[in-house]
């Protein structure tokens, strides 16, 4: 218990060393304020931009484009992932393909979602659900397979019936591969609609921060970043939470 | 019909369909070129993507270079050590939630449109997953291992060289896969957004002059040269780990890194 | 290699081979307590001999087994082999093989063989001749170029012993050689240890879990009690060698492994 504590506190003092070094460089002038501005400042135009209501909109816009696309995509997905897994032959067709469309790197379809969805909503959200979907699928598959045959033998021969089965053997042991595969897919979405905001789009954060960049306002770019990447790190962490929760029985 | 043929007859269709579906006007050939006008378009502006690929592929080379050797090197030292590895993985696994496009524009602000914010972008895109892979190639070594090496009189750098090395080379190996592959993406998504070279400016200035068997042309090139990294790489895992089967510890790393939990995020 | 003989082994030199194990004593220490892991060990084992620890889990047997090896180091006390102390590793002197395979996965089964001396820099073509004695010996003749994941669980050990061998010391410490292998195999492999130890003459001393086992195999078994860890019997097994497979049903069998067996359940 001591150890972790300790470990946990080394993990803070590493996260304030950075803080303390960013600072350090920029109010030394090492590195030119105008390029670097410091940590400090930074937060506070991170609480400014925060106030506004047009960042408000744009974070509230990113939001509902990330949440529709999963919305779309994991149930679309777990369905597609755990029909393969079923099907023995279905699987054997489908997998090397969607192995493949799952090595390939998505971002350089972008364009295409341009053409064919012009700037807008649609987009990004079919956007980030194409970057979504093959990995829902793949690890719904996992997810299937991680089932154990000697349970599923053991729940038929004490005779659970079909919904028996599939809510105390299924359900259970699939439970921590299926949060994982959700944490994993949220990443992809969420990289998803910001790569497509950034690279052409009229609102949104990813937006904001691409514009940021373009006119060189570093303080606000900045402030953009810690907050995406706050946001990002919250909701990892907060179903690394729940899986260490309900881990206990992942063997 | 076995598997295999029924495979190769959906991917025979869907080239076929790419063909037909705009040919007959069923899809807008804005939005789908054909096949056929896709690869004219490339042939004939051969010279131009031949000019764009010597450009992309220097920066993907260079950034390789930076994310692969700082990956493996931080990774093996993480790996190695119980104590920043308890401290430090759970940050970096943490870190890798981000999407790091955002940090793009600070690159381009500090080194200008230019291949270096490229380089730079693309070796931290690549860096984390090659770091991870290592780390947990290095972690996942049997211990019985290094206690038979260790009862045999080796030294330190006896186990380094003849254990911890050799035992880590298949985790590193499917790290460096997918770190490659985060760099050649990190590469061409950095040019697509801000650039005036390489090929993914070149799709994207096609894109703004909607002119989609040019876009196509680019998309299918860095296809291509995706596919071809990643095929050169499982070729010299397969040469180097043909005994990979014999570690279960080593597979599941393996299986871990491979299946998901480090793939390109896009 | 000294020829087959499977009634008494030729006298080695003196002490080669000798193990001495005086008032050893281990303690771990974590945060909140210390572990005595063995407690006063005591222990003679005579060149030549074949010499098995057993005991119930956590009895420190397979620590007491490392410390012979060189690879742990003793709270207290001293453990001489050939009748000088091992602070370190010493392949000369020791060669041990472990549980499961500890072999190296990208090597082949020679290479596998070879490495202790390739670790020593021998020259390629000695370093071959010896491992294919060694090979030869565990009956693997022919089987040197395959990958350890080529071969079956038997065969994997018999390289392990192989490697074991190959700088022909005069010890060989074996950490529950045969726990992963299923029953058939395990009883080959024991009649193979045992023509392998007859035909070379080393002390032998071996951990197990198995009382039939040790009993098979043993001129004397060592029986250690767990928490803290200490010898509670030692038994001379005066069955004749070469041991056989109808022994097992015989009543000098049942008592000695009977007596073993009383120790342990009155320890767990």
């Amino acid at each position: 218990m001591q150890a972790t504590l300790t470990i946990k506190l080394a993990r803070v003092a590493i996260v304030i060393a950075i803080f303390a070094l960013w600072e350090m460089l920029s109010r030394t002038g090492l590195v030119n304020p105008r390029l670097l501005p410091s940590a400090s400042d930074t937060l506070m135009t991170l609480g400014d931009l925060l106030q506004r209501s047009s960042v408000r909109t744009d974070l509230l816009v990113t939001a509902t484009e990330v949440l529709t696309a999963f919305a779309i995509a994991v149930p679309m997905g777990a369905l597609i992932g755990f029909l393969i897994a079923e099907n023995r032959y279905f699987a054997d067709v489908a997998k090397p393909l969607l192995f493949f469309a799952f090595s390939i790197p998505k971002s350089i379809f972008l364009p295409m979602f341009i053409l064919v969805f012009g700037v807008g909503f649609a987009q990004k959200v079919g956007f980030g659900f194409f970057s979504t979907i093959f990995i829902v699928i793949m690890s719904t598959t996992t997810a299937v397979e991680s089932v154990k045959v000697e349970h599923l033998t053991v729940a038929r021969s004490y005779g659970a019936t079909r919904a028996q089965t599939a809510f105390r053997v299924y359900l259970p042991s699939m439970l921590p591969v299926l949060l994982e595969a959700l944490r994993i897919s949220m990443i992809f979405n969420l990289t998803g609609v910001i790569l497509a905001e950034m690279y052409a789009s009229r609102d949104g954060i990813g937006h904001q921060i691409a514009t940021w960049g373009e006119n060189f306002q570093m303080k606000q770019l900045l402030a953009g970043v810690v907050m995406v990447a706050a946001i990002a790190m919250t909701f990892n962490e907060l179903i690394r939470w729940v899986e260490t929760r309900c881990s206990h029985w992942r063997t | 019909m076995s598997a295999k043929t029924l495979r190769h007859l959906i991917v025979a269709g869907l080239l076929v369909l790419w063909e037909l579906l705009p040919r007959t006007g069923l899809i807008p050939e804005l939005f789908l070129p054909s096949l056929s006008s896709t690869l004219l378009a490339g042939w004939n502006e051969a010279a131009e993507y031949g000019h764009a690929l010597a450009v992309t592929l220097y920066e993907v080379a260079v950034s390789m270079a930076f994310a692969c050797g700082g990956g493996i090197l931080l990774g093996a030292i993480v790996g190695s050590l119980p104590r920043p590895r308890l401290l430090i993985m759970p940050m970096v696994s943490s870190l890798y939630a981000v999407p790091l496009v955002i940090l793009y524009p600070v690159f381009t602000v500090w080194l200008g449109i230019g291949s270096e914010s490229k380089i730079a972008f693309a070796s931290i895109y690549g860096f984390l997953p090659t770091m991870l892979a290592t780390a947990a190639g290095i972690q996942t070594i049997d211990p019985q291992l290094l206690l038979a090496a260790r009862s045999m009189g080796a030294t330190l750098s006896q186990r380094l060289v003849r254990v911890i090395i050799p035992a880590a080379i298949p985790t590193v190996l499917s790290g460096l896969r997918i770190g490659g592959a985060l760099v050649i993406v990190g590469v061409v998504v950095s040019e697509m957004l801000i650039s005036s070279a390489g090929i993914g400016y070149l799709i994207s200035r096609y894109r703004t002059i909607l002119d989609s068997p040019h876009v196509f042309a680019g998309v299918l090139l860095v296809l291509f040269m995706a596919i071809a990294f990643n095929t050169a790489i499982r070729w010299i895992e397969r040469k180097a780990a043909i005994w990979q089967t014999g570690t279960r510890a080593g597979q599941s790393a393996a299986d871990e890194v491979g299946s998901g939990a480090m793939q390109p995020a896009t | 290699m000294q020829p087959l003989a499977n009634v008494t082994p030729l006298k080695p030199p003196p002490r080669a081979g000798a193990i001495e194990v005086r008032n050893v004593g281990q303690v771990f220490r974590t945060k909140s307590q210390d572990v005595v892991a063995l407690e006063d060990v005591s222990l003679d084992i005579k060149p030549g001999r074949f010499v098995v620890l057993v005991g119930p889990s956590g009895c420190g047997k397979s620590t007491l087994l490392m410390m012979m090896a060189g690879l742990r180091a003793q709270t207290s006390g001293t453990i001489t082999v050939n009748g000088a102390p091992i602070p370190q590793p010493d392949p000369n002197r020791v060669g041990v093989v472990f549980q499961e395979a500890s072999l190296f996965p990208w090597l082949t089964a020679e290479d596998n063989v070879e490495f202790p001396l390739a670790l020593r820099g021998v020259a390629k073509a000695e370093r071959r001749a010896k491992a294919q004695d060694a090979l030869k010996l565990v009956g693997l003749e022919g089987f040197g170029k395959r990958h350890p994941h080529e071969l079956s669980g038997g065969m994997k050990q018999r390289v392990s012993i192989a490697r074991g061998l190959v700088q022909d010391p005069p010890v060989l410490l074996m950490d529950e050689p045969f726990a992963a292998l299923d029953e058939q195999t395990r009883m080959t492999m024991g009649d193979e240890l045992l023509r392998i130890w007859a035909a070379t003459g080393k002390t032998v001393v071996f951990v197990t879990h198995s009382l039939t086992e040790a009993v098979y195999l043993a001129d004397e078994v060592i029986v250690m009690s767990p928490r803290p860890g200490r010898i509670v019997d030692q038994l001379q097994v005066n069955l004749p060698r070469p041991r056989t497979y109808e022994m097992l049903s015989g009543d000098a069998f049942g008592a000695l492994r009977d007596r073993i067996w009383r120790h342990i359940r009155k320890s767990a």
